[in-house]
């Protein structure tokens, strides 16, 4: 779950329940997105929402983006009902496949989304001014978005995303198509707002991208939020690898709790860290009860083995 | 700016939105160039091709590209009601329909000035009567656009229309000594788009009768216009409440 802050709420679930049914169709094949998922997320605050196909993080984020009502409990963007014209007001959503205007110019989408967002015509022309220093679109400015390349339409996509100054910015795979420069702008982007008080929701795949731009995660598995567990959390647990001598198995089962020893032989051990703080005591000990260690190897766990080793204990 | 861009973007969503409006003014002066037509026919011909059928070429999958491609999720976020998006749309459209009707009224006074040929009876009653059941039908057909994917609307609206027509008409037949032959025939005339109605309202038929309901009194051709204006509100708020209420999503994981 995000860290719990000190800064105003941008967005609220409480109890969020979410149920897809078709029309006449039998109660068997209705489809449970969602089941009681509450979370809170703070203003200057970057959330990565990480789960595999059909976790339900393309339906909670239009829930928070007010796309689709909830089954049952309740969605507040800024203290307002999402979908209301209020909470609206604080948002910003990007798609995962954005989709222009057919014969509309990258200008003409800029100014299209500033009208829509009820802005005035020298407003509109500072932010799209804004919006081609931050996203480096000057090159392509005037050409019709319809022939963009899927890299190109992310940077438009986030940039009218990004025009009504959003408290809370909804990303769906905001990285998609963009080139190794592209993806360090957008890292530095989203840093920027997060910086400057925005919260961003950000739902990706690409979790190596997502562990450089935020520790906040928010993990999901059919439907449901999967708390990461005290302390083994990515980057903060690891297992620490000793090699020893001898006598691996009996040091183990004198020196060490048994649910901290991952794996044993005779000459390695591999226990658990919760911290990396941890490592000078579990050595310690190790040595003072008589083990021979010949080396010491500290794995930290990232965002990818966290969600390998989630996915195996939800399945 | 709001209603300016919405309005705009009707003309603009598609490359060959502008092209079917010359086709179509091509179209009414080729009908006069070629055939001479006397009376009312002219009326009609623009009445049927810019009533009918320009709404359906204009409004075809109006909202239902945007929920096909997944954009009206990125509309829906902006911050407005979203009735605002159907009724500036519809703006658009009803704006295109006067421009493209004041073209194709100059294009028949020119061609009637050049030629010394037919007749321009009640011209300005058939252009009116024309936008007035453009706008009727954009509405029917942006309200089906919200539930139909893509372009559809516009075909199953043709669809619907055509097949009613010879339907309609068979039914008629067989049911012309019943009661339920006037209900059904009632039924078309008032809640479906205003064909017979507005075409005798232009052919100047209606124009020495009066309607009087209690103390007020409204001549037929201002009632042919009323209910043609009323079905549009009715059509347009069914349009509003389904986008309004209707959930919009490409994925469901």
């Amino acid at each position: 779950m995000p860290h719990d802050r000190n800064g105003q709420t941008a967005a609220e679930c409480t109890r969020l329940t979410k149920v897809y049914r078709k029309l006449l169709a039998p109660a068997a094949k209705t489809v449970r997105a969602l089941g009681d998922v509450s979370l809170t997320v703070h203003r200057s605050q970057i959330v990565g929402l990480i789960g595999p196909n059909g976790a339900g993080k393309s339906t909670l984020l239009n829930l928070m983006a007010g796309l689709i009502f909830p089954t049952e409990g309740q969605v507040t963007v800024c203290g307002h009902p999402a979908r209301s014209v209020a909470a609206r007001r604080c948002l910003g959503y990007m798609p995962e496949h954005p989709v222009f205007p057919g014969t509309y110019s990258a200008r003409a989408v800029l100014r299209y989304h500033g009208g829509l967002l009820g802005l005035s015509a020298s407003a509109i022309s500072a932010q799209v001014d804004k919006a081609v220093q931050q996203l480096q679109m000057q090159e392509f400015l005037d050409r019709p978005a319809s022939d963009f390349s899927q890299g190109m339409k992310q940077r438009l996509a986030l940039a009218t995303a990004m025009m009504s100054n959003p408290q809370l910015l909804l990303l769906d795979e905001p990285s998609n198509g963009l080139d190794p420069i592209g993806i360090i702008q957008l890292r530095d982007l989203l840093k920027q707002l997060r910086d400057a008080g925005t919260a961003v929701v950000i739902s990706s795949h690409r979790l190596g991208e997502l562990e450089k731009l935020t520790s906040d995660y928010i993990f999901m598995h059919r439907g449901r939020i999967i708390p990461f567990g005290d302390r083994i959390t990515a980057n903060q647990a690891g297992r620490l690898r000793v090699e020893l001598v001898a006598d691996g198995r009996s040091v183990a089962g004198r020196l060490l709790p048994a649910s901290r020893v991952l794996e044993t032989s005779d000459t390695e051990l591999v226990v658990a860290i919760g911290d990396p703080e941890e490592v000078p005591d579990v050595v310690c000990d190790l040595a003072k009860g008589g083990a021979r260690i010949m080396s010491v190897l500290l794995q930290r766990e990232n965002i990818e083995d966290v969600f390998l080793r989630l996915c195996n204990e939800g399945t | 700016m709001r209603a300016w861009e919405l309005i705009k973007e009707t003309f603009f969503r598609r490359g060959y939105i502008w092209i079917v409006h010359v086709i179509w003014l091509v179209l009414y002066g080729s009908f006069w160039w070629l055939m001479i037509p006397e009376g009312d026919e002219f009326g009609r011909f623009i009445f049927i091709w810019g009533g009918f059928l320009l709404p359906l070429a204009l409004s075809a999958g109006i909202f239902g590209d945007d929920v096909s491609s997944g954009r009206i999720c990125v509309l829906v976020t902006k911050p407005f009601w979203a009735g605002q998006l159907y009724l500036y749309r519809l703006a658009g459209l009803a704006l295109q329909a006067a421009v493209h009707l004041a073209l194709a009224g100059i294009i028949v006074v020119v061609l009637h000035a050049i030629m010394r040929k037919g007749r321009l009876d009640h011209l300005g009653s058939w252009l009116l009567a024309t936008w007035l059941l453009f706008v009727t039908c954009a509405s029917l057909s942006a309200s089906l656009s919200i539930i139909v994917g893509r372009a559809f609307n516009s075909l199953l609206l043709l669809v619907i229309v055509v097949t009613g027509y010879f339907v309609v008409t068979l039914l008629m037949a067989y049911l012309r000594q019943q009661s339920s032959g006037g209900v059904l025939m009632s039924f078309i005339r008032y809640a479906w788009p205003p064909f017979e109605l507005l075409s005798k309202f232009a052919g100047g038929e209606y124009r020495q009768f009066s309607l009087t309901v209690g103390r007020f009194s409204l001549t037929k051709s201002a009632a042919c216009i009323v209910h043609s204006l009323m079905l549009t509100v009715g059509y347009s708020v069914v349009g509003i409440i389904l986008l309004c209420t209707r959930e919009f999503s490409r994925v469901r994981d």
